[in-house]
């Protein structure tokens, strides 16, 4: 690549140039780095130290720039060039040396140097991005009519986007049309408000950028962000649509009642659920099933399953508002009748407090933690429930006409017949015995529900628990693990129409946010300035099938021999594709195996002394470095950090490169993963973890242990743990003793 | 084991409980803070947390038989420091009124006087029976007396005798019954009533400890109140000592009042009139330093209950009732005593008349008043001390 220059600027302000041998890092730049221009100045980021970095890209000719300073998370604004025309890399002299080391020691001078190669190397290797721009639809079609997919909706087209509604049932409104009440969400919070749904329901009927499919289930859905091809189907015709994005919001269903005979329901009649009191309230009395008795006395079982392996492992967070709303109007309904609340813990989150107090301030709503021990049916009609009553420490019998139980929201992705707590891992459905060459082996035959995806993992959302759609929680709430589709509302976890709606405001500003990115070829998040894009040497493909297998975003179907299709536009660029293929046939134009493969290389490894390379996530251990530093703490000098979109990338061969060269070990510090994971990329830091544990076999057939390639969790605030982690692998690796392969 | 009853609704009860004085009781949230602050709680099942929720179901029973309402002293620490206002203390006020009138023996009677607006009927009753009771013994219903002020002229002793002593007989009864049912209930609890020392021993160590007032004395937010309890509650023994002594003097010296020293009875036991009069002198000191303690408790005890004291502590119409009556009998007497030295008839008649009417509604009213919680308090401590639940 003759047309590659490479222009090197180090500054010396922050501390660089008092703790570094400046002087030096020139001569690795120019000198074996050969790197044509290479600068120092006094304050790089000022407008006058960037403006030398323009000039030599406009007269100079330099294309590659290398900006030896600060952290890559600080000054990007300063440091921005073109994407489309310049590779810019940032190269850590400030937090990764001289912030986190003793000044003007040689190991101090060791790490700058080698992070220096390492950046050079990178720059070479890298391309700028050659963007990948399509015309592409903007309608954003919103799944499900009810308080959450109507405010999707309207938003959306509030914002200017053409909306498709797609509704199952005949009419629109959801859950929120058949509640008798509301509770209060505005101060003072005492009084019970009437559902407002039939304004926001005429709202998007007389909205002409919406249009409204009732009666409508999606059959398919193909393709990729701005680009769907979806196929709707209403009472046997069928209609496919283009679309660009898609809400989910098809809430909830509540937990299957005939679970709860331990709590009475369906031996006894008096025994409802608190959908079916809802449904005899907007009736206008509360009275016994049985025998029509207007009820004196209504007894509610909070956590009806709720927070119970058996049953629902999770809370629905909506129940207990709910409760005290229906004991409100048990006592507006018959001023002489009592309410009995018997909860598990009293959930009201937030400002629903103030409700729980107003509820509380009422005569006739009697409130304790306590447990329903059993319950019988009294010779008059009513329920006598023996409950023990917690707060006081003992047991009593209450009589109840009317017992209900608040039963918990289950997600409506969750197909007919599946238990929440007994699902398959990531894919809801069936294990399914199937015949193959190599003999019998058990396969995840995913259950379609709502969306109907074509994509080679499943046709729904995958979940993490439950069968709510997997996401990160934290950081991208909405985002589901398919690009351009988000989930809002009940669907996505138990929540109150309130909350719905400001969750359908959120996801719709996400998919209007999708559509933008795509439409400019950038990842929707977290890289969204990303105009990269995964790039396939096919004739090398083996068709083993691991990237299609392992992105965590679906990116990839398959041709019927197991080859990779493309879908760009799912991509979000974490390159875990990159790091599973043993072929080493993905890369990126900033971002390949080689290049990481020869940043290790570039590394001068000390003849004597424990070694090590760490390859860090940008996204976490990156900044918990960048906070290590700021606050001072002294790190191991033996350590030299190579940055990674995700540890999802880690290819093995990097393995054999570093160990090979005589490093002595290898340490990944990566996000959390499990059940409360905190990759930004979902599963990447598993999927890291996973490839470690077999590259750990074949070290042991190298006859090098197994515990030099190890593998660490790190959140971003656990940043005070990391001089200890890399002292303890340290001494790990000193313990064990100096790589054979060292001077080879 | 599971209670036998079957618990249903009681608004009228939840209503009765926030009319006498709890209406913040329904505030609680059980965070049990009042228990912790609380200096005379014990610490395995302290109160008043249990209390509070007690109240919030209306559980009637569990309440009217519970003895630690009874060791609570109203300092009101738990209501300062309530974080939801639900004021505690108050609410164990109301209780305790609740608690009175559940286990008052006849119990329909103790509803009714509890009734604020059945005060003036309580007040008419005595001064009825007083009226009827002088017809037929001096036949007029009511007629000042010539001369110099003697009130037994005017309402003669056998008269206070014939009415006082049934009906302290009566009061007796109606305690002893109650009592022993409160006593026969505290067998329920979890405590062991017998667990130390015998009924005797706990009674005496009770009595110590309301003397000295070395329970009350732990209060923090309503220090004030100690020294008003203490003062009335000597006034009132005081009293209670001097008129025994003046029964003693009438049947036993044969010596009536106004206890004219050139009496020959009094003569003959003394010897001499000077040592007559120095007898009648510690008597009369007696009765005056008494009643001269109980006024000055008493108008603590109200300006205790006007002064704002930065935490809101509702004072029922029963604690009003009580205070009001205990001023009244005070100043009533007083007043009777100062215008039969001035001889002023007509207004020492009328006086000493209404300060019998109000004796009357103290001593009858007791098992059923505010004041009844010395004999309900008593045999809570007793109990407290014998089955291990005391604070030291």
């Amino acid at each position: 690549m003759s047309e590659n220059k490479i222009g090197v600027y180090i500054c010396t302000d922050c501390g660089i140039g008092d703790a570094l041998d400046v002087e030096k890092l020139q001569q690795v730049a120019t000198g074996e780095m050969r790197a044509p221009v290479c600068k120092t100045h006094p304050f790089l980021c000022s407008d006058e130290g960037v403006n030398v970095i323009k000039e030599d890209l406009n007269n100079e000719g330099v294309n590659k720039i290398v900006v030896a300073a600060c952290s890559q998370r600080v000054n990007q604004d300063a440091f921005d060039f073109d994407t489309l025309k310049y590779v810019t890399e940032r190269v850590n002299l400030r937090e990764h040396v001289v912030w986190t080391q003793p000044p003007n020691e040689e190991t101090t001078q060791l790490i700058a140097d080698d992070n220096l190669r390492m950046g050079i190397t990178r720059a070479g290797k890298a391309e700028p991005a050659v963007p990948n721009i399509m015309d592409i639809n903007r309608t954003i079609m919103v799944v499900g009519g009810g308080v959450t997919g109507l405010t999707s909706a309207l938003e959306c087209a509030n914002a200017g986007q053409e909306v498709v509604l797609v509704e199952k049932s005949s009419e629109l409104g959801g859950w929120s049309k058949k509640m008798y009440k509301g509770y209060p969400t505005a101060e003072p919070y005492s009084e019970l408000t009437k559902p407002a749904i039939d304004k926001k329901i005429e709202a998007v009927k007389g909205n002409d950028k919406i249009k409204v499919h009732t009666n409508t289930e999606i059959s398919q859905i193909e393709g990729q962000p701005g680009m769907f091809n979806v196929t709707l189907g209403n009472n046997g015709s069928s209609e496919t649509i283009t679309i660009g994005a898609v809400v989910v919001a098809t809430g909830w269903k509540p937990y299957d009642p005939s679970k709860l005979e331990h709590l009475g329901y369906g031996k006894y009649k008096n025994v409802v659920t608190n959908v079916e009191m809802e449904e005899m309230a907007s009736k206008g009395a509360i009275s016994r099933p049985s025998d029509g008795k207007k009820a004196e006395s209504v007894l509610f079982v909070q956590c009806a399953g709720q927070r119970d392996a058996e049953h629902l492992p999770y809370c629905s967070s909506v129940c207990c508002n709910v409760s005290l709303k229906q004991a409100k109007y048990v006592r507006e309904l018959n001023p002489d009748a009592g309410a009995y609340i018997i909860y598990k813990d009293m959930r009201t989150p937030g400002l629903y407090e103030n409700f729980y107090k107003a509820a509380q301030d009422d005569d006739g709503i009697f409130l304790t933690k306590g447990e329903i021990l059993g319950m019988e049916e009294a010779s008059d009609g009513s329920i006598e429930v023996n409950v023990n009553h917690q707060l006081l420490g003992k047991e009593m019998k209450i009589k109840a006409d009317v017992v209900v139980l608040a039963a918990g929201m289950v997600t409506n992705l969750l197909p007919e017949g599946y238990e929440p707590n007994n699902l398959t891992e990531e894919y809801v459905g069936v294990m399914e015995q199937k015949e193959t060459q190599d003999g019998v082996i058990e396969e995840l035959m995913p259950t379609p529900t709502t969306l109907h995806l074509k994509y080679r993992q499943s046709p729904e959302l995958p979940h993490l628990k439950y069968g709510f759609p997997d996401s990160h929680f934290i950081c991208f709430p909405y985002e589901t693990r398919r690009t351009g589709i988000y989930a809002a509302g009940a669907v996505r976890h138990p929540m109150d129409s309130n909350q719905s709606v400001n969750d359908a405001t959120g996801a719709a500003l996400k998919a209007i946010q999708c559509l933008e990115q795509t439409s400019q070829g950038k990842a929707v998040h977290p890289r969204t300035w990303d105009q990269t894009f995964p790039e396939f040497r096919l004739d090398s493909c083996t068709q083993c099938r691991r990237c299609t297998v392992e992105c965590p975003f679906g990116v990839l179907d398959e041709d019927e021999k197991g080859t990779p299709k493309e879908n760009p536009y799912r991509c979000r660029r974490c390159g875990t594709c990159m790091g599973a293929c043993p072929q080493r046939i993905i890369s990126f134009k900033d971002y390949t195996v080689d290049m990481i493969s020869s940043m290790i290389k570039a590394i001068q490894v000390p003849d004597e002394g424990t070694f090590i390379v760490c390859l860090i996530c940008e996204n976490d251990a990156y900044p918990a470095i960048d906070m290590a530093a700021l606050n001072r703490m002294n790190l191991n000098p033996h350590f030299r950090f190579i940055s990674l979109r995700c540890l999802g990338g880690t290819n093995l061969v990097w393995v054999a490169d570093a160990l090979s060269k005589g490093i002595d070990g290898l340490l990944l510090v990566g996000c959390q993963y499990g059940d409360d994971y905190q990759c930004h990329y979902i599963k990447g830091s598993k999927m890291a973890s996973e490839r470690l544990g077999k590259v750990q076999e074949t070290l042991d057939r190298l006859m090098l242990e197994a515990e030099r390639v190890e593998q660490v969790q790190l959140a971003i605030n656990e940043w005070d743990k990391l001089p200890q982690i890399m002292e303890d692998f340290y001494k790990k690796i000193d313990d064990i003793g100096a790589n054979p392969y060292k001077g080879f | 084991m599971a209670d036998e009853t079957v618990l249903t609704p009681d608004l009228g009860f939840i209503k009765s409980l926030k009319g006498a004085g709890a209406e913040t009781m329904k505030k609680c949230y059980q965070c049990a803070t009042c228990s912790v602050i609380c200096p005379l709680s014990p610490d395995d099942n302290p109160f008043p947390r249990k209390e509070m929720i007690m109240a919030q179901w209306g559980l009637k029973d569990d309440l009217a038989n519970n003895p630690d309402i009874w060791l609570c002293h109203n300092c009101n620490d738990c209501s300062k420091y309530c974080p939801r206002g639900a004021g505690p203390g108050d609410v164990l006020s109301a209780l305790r009124k609740i608690a009175i009138q559940e286990n008052a023996f006849p119990k329909g009677l103790g509803k009714i006087l509890g009734e604020p607006k059945m005060i003036w009927l309580a007040l008419l009753i005595p001064a009825i029976i007083f009226m009827i009771a002088m017809k037929i013994k001096t036949g007029y219903f009511f007629q000042i007396p010539e001369g110099e002020v003697v009130f037994s002229k005017f309402f003669p002793i056998s008269l206070v005798d014939t009415i006082f002593v049934p009906i302290a007989l009566l009061v007796t009864i109606s305690f002893v019954v109650s009592i022993g049912r409160f006593w026969k209930s505290l067998n329920k609890n979890p405590y062991k009533l017998m667990a130390s020392g015998t009924i005797l021993s706990g009674l005496i160590a009770t009595i110590k400890e309301i003397v000295s007032h070395s329970k009350f004395d732990k209060c923090d937010a309503n220090k004030d109140r100690v020294w008003a309890h203490r003062l009335v509650l000597f006034g009132f023994v005081g009293l209670f000592i001097t008129t025994n002594w003046a029964v003693f003097n009438l049947y036993g010296l044969n010596w009536e009042s106004p206890y004219p020293l050139n009496d020959p009875d009094a003569v003959a036991i003394f010897g001499s009139e000077a040592a007559a009069g120095l007898y009648r002198g510690v008597f009369k000191l007696t009765g005056n330093a008494s009643a001269a303690i109980l006024l000055i408790g008493s108008i603590m005890m109200f300006a205790n209950r006007v002064k704002d004291k930065g935490f809101s502590s509702v004072s029922s119409s029963f604690d009003w009732t009580l205070a009001i009556m205990v001023f009244a009998v005070c100043v009533t007497g007083i007043l009777s005593e100062v215008l039969r030295l001035a001889n002023a008839a007509s207004l020492a008649y009328p006086m000493y008349f209404a300060h019998l009417i109000v004796v009357f509604y103290i001593i009858a009213y007791l098992p059923f008043s505010k004041l009844a919680h010395m004999v309900y308090r008593t045999t809570a401590i007793t109990y407290a001390k014998m089955a291990n639940r005391d604070v030291v």
